[in-house]
């Protein structure tokens, strides 16, 4: 019998009265020295110490047999499964999945703490607005209406540009295709979400690279590696349960696990080799292991011949770097390099896997291509053990950037071009013209020489949306500064320069919050009014399909409905594009109850259109399936055995491709030829041409298995089938749309079935290209930070020059770069993750099981450096960066975690302001049990060379005593 | 042939201690040490590590004072302090079936004098209450759990223990207030004279034979009893507060563990001596519990047992002194001329 | 009969804190009373270890000799639970613990703790299995319902073993010989000339980090 809560008091015995009242709680965390303020606010405590919930009553029933629903995870992208127990609607327990093929029943902290989403304690529980300074309840329709109205006036002032809809990497993959769609709706392309801050260098550098942007093998195929290098990342801390599957290889296949890094984290605890670099030198150190690699020629020759282009400008590159230069640059010594480099070679295939550390930087797209040579020359992609294993960041950051909740793509990085628009109107089923005709039909800035659209250039990032707001309009590429501002699942303290932040919210005409927490947007600014908070539903109270980083995807059921007077994200889409007049179009193939989308329809139509990075075969049906029998699918290669998904690949990773009919299994790992293309098996992506200067492209003698081109090909088109005499294997149907189109833009998918029933590749097959003409830097090179402490290096190894007109934006690089600030600020500031909290961390610190792990927001400070500056260990410090900031925070002394010289901070508190505790100005109920300041209050202008993410992990500081 | 013989038999001895030898001098020379070994050792050397949990020695991973504490409390301090206890009040027993109650040998003359003031009675009292409350609830405490589970059952010793803990920790405070006053109020006359009480203590107070020995106000046995509840006391008050109040200094484990070996050896100590103080005081001595009655004794009761006193009463008498023995008192810190010592 | 145990082991402990808050979640434990925490020996230094640690459920448990009131028992499985109607709050238990696994709910003057707690190893309490008021008291009963401790279970990297000691020391047991086999035996790494597969403790920390 399952169990059920009991009220609150105690049982009433003799013991009871004597024992006297019940206790105070507040009394209690003061009295046990434990920080007092909000916490003691966090309600009260019974005699019985067990809490009552305040937002569901567990009632008893008779039966006490729960409904155990299957759903994952929503913190981040290992996607573990979940049992949740709901009773009468109620959300009593939760259930470890150990049949579950990604984590086995195993969660962190965070996984572990799931339920308390069905207690909401501190949710925002009902649509609120700001009036004079108060927080006013008001119903959704008013809320939608206000704001739809301003909205609209705002789109006939100024353009549709200058409303910012900010997007959600927790949108599930039918939301992000939506919003999607929604912003592209409304007419503008300023719209983004949290990719572009975390893995958007990754994506770009990677798919530059070999054709596809993301985690080329799975977390389980780690099981296979021989060797392990972690750089830039802490997945002990960011992906706990990951570390099921490293450990799988490093004690069953005795894998040495290598891990770079700044700081000795959780991860390099359990290293066989750590090597301490300084931040920002990610180049020089990865350049300097290819340095030993090629000096020794441990490279992988056969390999390179036959499918990479471009390593010889590559070894002149490398040539360059030295263990001498490498050791000056970067501070890591050449035995350490040289073992590194040598434990790769000699234990293949080995996985290389980074994270923050390495794509939060001006140079993140050359960090990241780096990594991707590295594991090229030695021959390690497309095996399964090797490839670059990404690990992505928010639940279904994969999926938001896959449907392109971006500035500069539309779904499916499509682009875009006209060619791109018109596919998805086609699949959008709505006129071309008029979906043209809602964007501004302006022109503020050229393309290729001719005067270009906004609906056809890139929008305004998330890392920058300040700037949208208080740039002067004459320098930004579009009609007017942005004036309202939608965050839309998105935190604002996870971003940089959080007081030009304060400057812009209180700038905005409009600004609207959907979400179901408040987020540090609430109160970080001092508007009185214009501010709306609409209470947004958890992944937990909907349903739908979640990408994990692996490139699977999971379906998820609805646990429990809506709380308070949440709305699921689609919902509330539905709701907006009606009133913003386009309701109609929005979802014109799509079932609406109520106010509902279905989610199944959304499905469907993504199935119709994502033909790119083939999620055309993920059916509801298929999904739903797979989410049925987890039990059937091995733990290392991930493939049903048995059972009715018998030979699926779990979650059916994109590429699936063709039609659901067609029955693709997946591709659990990227670039493997050693299957055919029908089993899941690929080779590297025809994407940049066929030839250059005279040099073939395409690959040389290496195929899929089974292909019946033996050798390389460039994608599939119409005339290409026709030229191979297999445009007659097209059925009626599929020859009408496929008709003058590409493997991308055919929607009957019949070009990619013919393709793959011949063996090939529908996107032909390529060599990986180490240089990538159309970047800034052609072969990756070392640059040094904006804010560099080197200022001996900044001569010969300079940042980029200053730009007019990236993103719209006009973006500094050597201008900051020229200043020297080493005088002042004398230490290197960077940043990562807590394993208790998430992202902007509202959310994980409204969890009172989580929040009492992590009270204080604190700097970790190396123990010469906190002498040095009189600090001790736990007291109050200011941290003042170059551009004018400064955070009190709390020091915690550490003997090596990190070096002398470089200070590290956690980003996901927020709810202090440079020194002022904003607690009283959340609404009431729904402040956070721990509040903290943001460490990207302090952080400062920095943004990528060719995605404008943001520079975190390298910048200057000083420390004081408060 | 003996020689050699001798000299193989030294080497099979010695030669194998050499490794041990060498791993003594270097441990690391044997090759690589199990990396397991550094890490416990770390811990149990109690190391406090870091943790997220906030809490009372929240970041220590194993402690072993605990267990020691836990053996020491069980295997010695209980049985041991049940031993002490029990053997002084079977001294008692034994003594009173032999020697029976020490009466005033001249009798009762009905003339009494003034022994204590009201002051010092209350204080008494105020002190003695508290102090057998303490006593018997720690006792309670300590031996309950053999002694009246079985009678009162698991339940009923719950709510006994529970009062008795009460008592005991908001009664400890009270005690704590009392023993300061008691200990300035009592002092003067407490103070010991070498020469006079290193005779009484020679003569074991005249309880074993032998005629009583002069005595002042108080006599040596009581000086003795006064200074070892005073100090008793004081070591119990400073060991009991800091177990009474851990929110102040939010003390660890050890601490409080340290505190309640020493607050048991001393409770055990004070209420041994105490059984003593309480026999002669009531059962043991005809007309000594009516000085902390009604502040009075019969004059016969002080002539035979505090006769240097007695002696001083009279001489204050004569100068028409109040009756207020305290300001005829002064009988031992001089100035007065030295009375007549009994032999 | 099964004899329960905890086991946990600090080579694959990252410290994740999955286990403090599963208990959390499955007991609803309040703010201020944690059952179960990680303790991390060495942190931030190469040598760094992480153990999980709560009530291990003693066969001499000290706990349960100490107490005055006597109110411990064991049951069948050899798990060590408390009734917490006869608990007195009197310490006695945290002071015994060499694990710190008791806890309190409150920390005021005259020793006021309030009933001590602790893992129960998902066993629930004196009162009868699985019924409301257990639950209110204790949390939750799981070993009633043939499951086992949710920390266990929701230990992200299988660090944290529950079950019957006999079970648990097996898997421990094999995964030490997987272990050794991989170098890591004692004196293996001097045998096969490999001193760097130690896992953390022979770690290239020269870089400066900083300039």
């Amino acid at each position: 019998m399952k169990l059920v809560k009991k009220q609150g008091t105690d049982v009433a015995t003799v013991h009871a009265a004597v024992l006297g009242a019940t206790f105070d709680r507040r009394t209690f965390l003061k009295r046990s020295g434990i920080t007092a303020g909000g916490i003691a606010a966090a309600g009260t405590l019974s005699m019985s110490m067990m809490k009552k919930s305040a937002a569901t009553e567990r009632t008893p029933t008779d039966e006490g047999n729960p409904t155990q629903i299957r759903s994952i995870c929503t913190h981040c992208s290992v996607g573990c499964g979940i049992y949740a127990e709901v009773e009468n609607g109620v959300w009593t327990g939760q259930e470890p999945a150990f049949d579950h093929p990604f984590n086995r029943g195993a969660h962190c902290a965070k996984g572990a703490a799931v339920r308390e989403h069905g207690h909401g304690e501190r949710r925002l529980k009902y649509p609120t607005k700001l009036v004079n300074g108060k927080w006013t309840r008001v119903s959704w329709e008013q809320a939608l209406d206000e704001i739809g109205d301003q909205m609209l006036a705002i789109r006939e002032q100024s353009g549709p540009d200058s409303v910012y809809w900010l997007g959600s990497a927790k949108h599930n993959n039918e939301q992000a295709y939506l919003f999607s769609k929604f912003a592209a709706m409304w007419g503008t392309n300023n719209m983004d979400h949290q990719a572009r801050i975390c893995h958007s260098t990754t994506v770009a550098g990677v798919a530059n690279t070999w054709g596809y942007g993301a985690m080329t093998n799975s977390y389980n195929d780690i099981h296979n590696s021989q060797a392990i290098l972690i750089i830039g990342g802490n997945p002990a801390e960011a992906h706990p349960v990951s570390l099921q599957h490293i450990f799988r290889a490093t004690e069953r296949n005795n894998a040495p696990l290598i891990v770079i890094d700044p700081r000795f984290t959780r991860t390099a605890a359990h290293a066989d080799q750590y090597m301490r670099l300084r931040p920002g030198t990610d180049v020089p150190v990865v350049w300097g292991m290819l340095w030993h690699i090629f000096e020794n020629g441990w490279e992988d020759k056969e390999f390179i011949k036959q499918r990479v282009y471009g390593m010889d400008e590559v070894r002149a590159e490398v040539a360059k770097w030295t263990p001498d230069e490498v050791e000056r640059v970067s501070g890591v010594p050449e035995e350490a390099i040289k073992r590194a480099a040598q434990t790769m070679a000699e234990h293949r295939p080995g996985t290389f896997i980074w994270c923050m550390g390495g794509t939060q930087h001006t140079v993140g797209n050359n960090n990241t291509r780096a990594y991707c040579i590295f594991q090229l020359a030695l021959g390690n992609m497309g095996v399964s053990g090797g490839g670059t294993n990404i690990f992505r960041g928010h639940d279904n950051v994969q999926g938001a950037t896959d449907f392109g909740v971006l500035s500069h793509t539309l779904p499916g990085y499509y682009g875009l071009s006209e060619g791109a628009w018109k596919h998805w109107a086609q699949v959008w089923d709505v006129d071309y013209d008029w979906l043209s005709n809602q964007f501004d039909q302006g022109s503020y800035e050229e393309a290729g020489g001719q005067p270009a659209k906004p609906m056809n250039t890139k929008g305004i990032p998330v890392s920058r949306w300040i700037d949208g707001v208080l740039e002067d309009k004459a320098n930004i590429a579009q009609q007017d500064n942005v004036r309202a501002m939608v965050f839309w699942g998105h935190a604002p303290n996870s971003q940089t320069r959080g007081a030009e932040m304060k400057q812009a919210m209180e700038k905005l005409d409009l600004m609207v919050i959907i979400d179901p927490y408040p987020t540090a947007s609430a109160v970080m600014q001092d508007r009185t009014d214009g501010i709306y908070l609409l209470p947004a539903a958890t992944q937990f109270e909907t349903y739908g399909s979640v990408t994990a980083s692996n490139r699977s995807l999971q379906w998820r059921d609805k646990v429990i409905d809506p709380l308070f007077e949440s709305l699921p994200d689609h919902t509330i889409m539905y709701k907006f594009a009606n009133k913003l007049g386009f309701g109609d179009e929005f979802c014109k193939n799509i079932q609406v109850t109520g106010d509902e989308p279905l989610i199944e329809d959304i499905t469907r139509e993504f199935n119709k259109g994502m033909w790119t990075i083939g999620y055309t075969g993920q059916s509801p049906e298929r999904l739903k399936e797979h989410q049925q029998n987890w039990h059937t699918f091995d733990y290392t290669s991930l493939q049903a055995k048995g059972g009715p998904s018998n030979g699926d690949y779990y979650g059916l990773p994109w590429p699936c491709w063709g039609t659901a009919e067609m029955h693709h299994p997946g591709s659990p790992n990227l670039y493997d030829t050693s299957k055919s293309v029908a089993e899941g098996g690929l080779n590297f992506r025809a994407r940049f041409g066929v030839e250059r200067d005279g040099v073939n492209l395409l690959a040389e003698g290496s195929w899929s298995k089974g292909a019946e081109i033996r050798d390389g090909y460039p994608e599939f088109t119409d005339e290409i089938l026709q030229k191979l005499g297999w445009w007659d294997d097209l059925t009626a149907e599929e020859k009408q749309l496929a008709e003058g189109k590409n493997w991308k833009t055919d929607r009957s998918g019949g070009i990619q079935r013919v393709a793959i029933k011949h063996g090939c590749a529908p996107f032909g097959n390529a060599k990986a290209r180490a240089v990538v003409w159309t970047f800034p830097d052609q072969v990756p090179i070392h640059r040094e930070p904006l804010y560099t402490s080197r200022r001996d290096l900044v001569e010969k190894y300079p940042t980029y020059a200053d730009r007019k007109d990236f993103y719209r934006l006009p973006t500094r690089y050597e201008s900051i770069q020229a200043v020297d600030y080493t005088g002042d600020y004398p230490l290197i500031m960077t940043s990562g993750r807590l394993v208790e909290y998430e992202g902007g961390g509202d959310e994980t610190r409204s969890n009172p099981w989580l929040a009492e792990l992590q009270q204080h927001m604190f700097a970790e400070i190396n123990i010469v450096d906190a002498n040095n500056n009189n600090i001790k260990d736990g007291e109050q410090i200011w941290l003042e960066s170059p551009e004018g900031s400064r955070i009190r925070i709390m020091a915690k002394i550490t003997q090596e975690g990190v070096a002398p010289g470089v200070v590290w901070m956690p980003f996901h508190f927020a709810g202090h302001f440079e020194g002022r505790d904003l607690r009283d100005k959340y609404p009431k109920g729904s402040d956070p049990y721990v509040l903290g300041e943001a460490c990207n209050t302090a952080f400062t202008y920095g943004y990528d060379s060719v995605t404008q993410m943001q520079e975190t992990k390298c910048s200057l500081c000083r420390i004081s005593r408060a | 042939m003996l020689w050699s013989l001798l000299l193989l038999f030294a080497l099979t001895l010695l030669l194998p201690l050499i490794p041990y030898a060498v791993a003594y001098v270097n441990p690391d020379a044997g090759g690589v040490p199990n990396p397991g070994s550094e890490l416990w050792r770390e811990v149990l050397n109690a190391n406090v590590g870091a943790t997220q949990v906030q809490g009372i020695d929240s970041g220590v991973l194993i402690s072993e004072y605990g267990e020691r504490w836990r053996q020491y409390r069980m295997q010695q301090l209980a049985p041991w302090g049940a031993s002490v206890l029990g053997v002084m009040v079977g001294i008692f027993v034994v003594y009173y079936l032999v020697r029976g109650k020490i009466r005033i040998e001249a009798g009762r003359s009905g003339k009494r004098v003034r022994r204590y003031t009201t002051t010092e009675m209350t204080v008494h009292w105020i002190l003695a209450s508290t102090f057998v409350l303490l006593a018997l609830s720690g006792l309670i405490l300590l031996y309950g759990r053999w002694l009246l589970i079985p009678l009162l059952g698991a339940s009923g010793f719950s709510v006994t223990a529970t009062v008795c803990k009460l008592l005991h920790n908001y009664v400890g405070l009270l005690f704590a207030a009392i023993v300061p006053i008691a200990f300035f109020l009592y002092l003067k006359d407490s103070l010991f004279n070498l020469k006079i009480d290193g005779r009484w203590i020679k003569r074991a107070g005249g309880y074993f034979g032998g005629e009583e020995p002069s005595s002042e106000k108080v006599n040596a046995g009581q000086k003795m009893w006064y200074w070892v509840a005073m100090l008793g006391g004081f070591v119990l008050i400073t060991s009991g507060l800091s177990l009474d109040f851990t929110n102040f200094f939010q003390q660890g484990r050890e601490w409080l563990q340290g505190a309640h070996v020493v607050h048991t050896i001393a409770s055990i100590g004070v209420i041994a001596f105490f059984i003593v103080h309480l026999y002669l005081a009531t059962v043991g001595v005809e007309g000594a519990l009516e000085s902390m009655l009604d502040g009075h004794v019969d004059a016969n009761w002080a002539k035979q047992h505090h006769d240097l006193w007695y002696q001083e009463l009279q001489a204050g008498q004569d100068s028409a002194a109040p009756e207020d023995g305290l300001a005829a008192g002064g009988t031992h810190a001089g100035g007065v001329a030295s009375p007549v010592v009994k032999d | 009969m099964a004899r329960m145990k905890f086991l946990c082991d600090a080579e694959r402990c990252i410290e994740c804190n999955a286990c403090v808050t599963a208990c959390k979640n499955e007991n609803e434990i309040p703010w201020g009373v944690n059952r179960r925490r990680v303790v991390t020996i060495n942190d931030g230094s190469p040598g760094e270890r992480s153990m999980s640690v709560a009530c291990t459920h003693c066969s001499d448990a000290p706990c349960a000799a100490v107490c005055p009131v006597d109110c411990f028992y064991f049951t069948d499985d050899g798990v060590v639970l408390h009734d917490k109607d006869i608990c007195i709050g009197c310490g006695y238990c945290f002071y015994a613990c060499p694990f710190g696994a008791p806890q309190f709910p409150k920390n005021e003057a005259f020793g006021s703790r309030g009933k001590m707690d602790k893992c129960t190893f998902c066993a629930g309490g004196p009162l009868p299995d699985n019924s409301p008021e257990e639950f209110s008291e204790y949390g939750s009963n799981r070993l009633a319902e043939g499951k086992l401790p949710l920390c266990a279970e929701m230990c992200s990297t299988r660090a944290l073993l529950a079950g019957d000691g006999d079970t648990v020391s097996e898997i421990f047991r094999e995964r030490v010989t997987w272990r050794g086999a991989s170098g890591f035996a004692w004196g293996w790494g001097v045998a096969y000339n490999k001193p760097g597969i130690r896992r953390g403790y022979d770690v290239e920390d020269k870089a400066t980090g900083g300039d």
